[in-house]
């Protein structure tokens, strides 16, 4: 409660210096602002509530993490068998593994919120985590950030399409190959492409991100074997995730088309692309809108599988890493990177929609 | 006689799979150009599926079987409505064959600002008024008594009044030789119905359209029609002036109607 709940408090109180009646003046008068303030509060609110639900949840995590760190180093220094009582009080002092549950909680928010400290990762010691995670986050973001914004495009884009043109051939072709294959599992796909083009054909390469022949850098070489790379599975997430939302906006679409606006459209004698985009797409595709902000975290979750799968260096291949080391602190790292992650785009999806939409009501 | 539209023989089905059910019958009905011209009849006496064939927006099932419906555009060559199809038909709408919907419905687009509506419809089909519009499309709405700055409002932001009033405006655009009008007071209430067929009379005035008014009410036809035709199960029952249909009804399906009107002073018994 103390952690998040500061800042927010602090916004509201900067502006109740004016008058109350002033404040209400002013917000009444800025309905857009009022609705930002509020929708962000709420994001505050969303974001504390998520990050403590992820804390305690893996605080109950079976396993000692100090012991399997203790055992490791053991293992490599050959140490003194009877690691002193002192050695272990300081690693979970370092780990903020030591006071009750409560005290832990409390200075794990604090360091997350004044430093944007995760602690040390267990298997990358002395190496806090924020850095493992930071390595491997532009990773995930470049390729699920592209590739989902891509399926989404898309999606929207051949589902509007089969949905005004139903009945036809080319419409009930991809309807039908989407309902077959929208909850194929990412990794499913991932299989077959790997397989066909990895394996069978030779043509593109299975795993990791680059070739390592070449130097990270901004080179033609590099960012062309990024490419090269991030082609197998980026093409695993978009085309299951192109095919779920052709058949989402489908659905949207075939109400729409009953819809009197439309008759009238075609009334007026307007010519049919011009139906189609500014009457029936322009009314179907901000639904979509914030079902994309939903579905990130779906997203997320059948990414770590297809990392995996393709040895992909990001937060997928790190957390799967870290379950299996019991690295604490990394796994809830980059459970926190995802809450915020997908937090943050649902509340920039909440403020973009009253712009796009002249529905949406700023105010309650 | 100056005939806008010759409709002779017009049959339409809606077929469903107990077989096909008739709602127009044959119907034979001349609009003159000028007039305003009532089609009365209660639910189900196939008045808006005449109405919607003969804007040829009739959606499957519906299907038109016989007839032929001559449309005579001022300043174009005569076109059977039934046997015009794609680009041809594209252009003859809204320029010469407008629509009126009912305001209730919601025939504007939600998430287009009202002047958005009026401007699409005018460019597409006199893309020479573009410099006009910032004069044209406040002047549209001034002459349904809606203020300038409704053109910048949504659909949502007005009332049914204002919204069918939008929508007279849009339908009388581009001076059409002839406006359906299907229900275009129902649903309103009494004082805002009796403003808008005011308006509707004006728009005869001013633009010289023709008119044809599709109601249940007959109320409405008496206020605002200079002929009325009575369709019952799909047939028409009787066409005539509206004070001679009014004062003497020939078909006693027309005299129901007429009795049904309510007055004051006399009780649902």
């Amino acid at each position: 409660m103390t952690a998040e709940a500061p800042p927010a408090v602090a916004v509201d109180k900067s502006q109740d210096s004016a008058p109350v009646s002033g404040v209400r003046a002013w917000l009444s008068r800025h309905p857009l602002a009022a609705y930002a303030i509020r929708r962000f509060g709420l994001y505050l609110i969303e974001l504390w509530g998520a990050l403590t639900i992820a804390f305690f949840f893996f605080r109950l995590m079976p396993g000692d993490p100090i012991q399997t760190l203790i055992q490791t180093l053991q293992q490599n220094y050959i140490y003194n068998a009877q690691a002193s009582a002192e050695i272990i009080a300081r690693y979970k002092h370092e780990f903020g593994l030591d006071g009750n549950l409560l005290t832990q909680y409390l200075v794990y928010m604090q360091k997350l919120i004044l430093h944007g400290d995760l602690g040390p990762s267990l298997i990358n010691y002395p190496t806090p985590a924020q850095t493992v995670i930071l390595r491997s986050l532009p990773w995930t973001i470049g390729l699920l950030g592209i590739s989902a914004v891509m399926a989404w495009i898309l999606g929207v884009v051949i589902g509007a399409i089969a949905g005004w043109r139903r009945g036809k051939l080319g419409s009930a072709i991809a309807t039908n190959l989407s309902i077959a294959l929208s909850h194929v599992p990412y990794f499913f796909v991932a299989l077959i492409l790997v397989y066909v083009f990895a394996y069978s054909m030779g043509l593109l390469p299975a795993r990791s991100a680059y070739d390592s022949n070449i130097n990270p850098g901004i080179s033609f070489a590099f960012i062309g074997s990024v490419l090269k790379y991030g082609l197998l599975p980026g093409l695993s997430i978009v085309i299951i995730g192109t095919f779920s939302w052709i058949l989402s906006t489908r659905m949207l679409m075939i109400p729409i088309l009953g819809e009197d606006y439309l008759v009238y459209a075609e009334a007026k004698g307007l010519k049919n692309s011009r139906i189609l985009t500014r009457y029936a797409l322009r009314n179907c595709y901000l639904p979509q809108i914030t079902a994309f902000g939903i579905s990130l975290g779906f997203i997320f979750n059948g990414n770590v599988l297809v990392e995996q799968l393709f040895s992909y260096p990001g937060l997928g291949t790190t957390l799967v890493t870290a379950i299996q080391q019991l690295d604490f602190n990394t796994i809830l790292g980059v459970t926190d990177i995802a809450i915020f992650s997908v937090l943050t785009a649902v509340l920039l999806l909440d403020l973009l929609l009253p712009l796009l939409d002249p529905r949406v009501k700023y105010w309650k | 006689m100056n005939n806008v539209l010759e409709v002779k023989g017009l049959e339409v089905v809606y077929s469903t799979n107990r077989g096909d059910v008739q709602a127009v019958r044959g119907i034979d009905l001349d609009v003159h150009r000028g007039e305003i011209l009532g089609i009365a009849g209660e639910s189900g006496s196939g008045k808006s599926t005449l109405a919607v064939a003969l804007l040829r927006l009739l959606k499957a099932p519906g299907k038109v079987t016989g007839g032929s419906v001559m449309f005579h555009p001022a300043g174009r060559s005569p076109v059977d409505l039934l046997k015009v199809h794609g680009e041809e038909l594209r252009v003859l709408r809204w320029s010469a064959l407008s629509y009126l919907p009912q305001g209730s419905m919601s025939s504007l687009n939600p998430v287009m600002r009202v002047e958005e509506q009026f401007k699409d419809v005018i460019l597409e089909h006199a893309p020479a008024r573009r410099d006009s519009l910032g004069e044209l499309i406040p002047r549209l709405l001034g002459q349904v008594g809606l203020e300038p700055r409704v053109g910048r409002m949504y659909p949502h932001e007005l009332s049914g009044g204002m919204k069918q009033r939008v929508l007279m405006a849009i339908a009388v655009a581009l001076e059409p030789d002839l406006v359906i009008a299907d229900e275009p007071t129902t649903a309103l209430d009494v004082t805002i119905q009796r403003v808008i067929l005011q308006s509707l009379a004006d728009l005869r005035t001013d633009f010289g359209v023709t008119l044809m008014v599709i109601s249940h009410d007959m109320g409405v036809h008496a206020q605002l029609a200079d002929r009325v035709a009575v369709m019952y199960e799909g047939r028409l029952v009787e066409v005539g002036d509206v004070r001679q249909v009014f004062k003497d009804p020939q078909d006693p399906y027309t005299r129901q109607l007429i009795e049904s009107i309510p007055r004051l002073g006399r009780k649902a018994s």
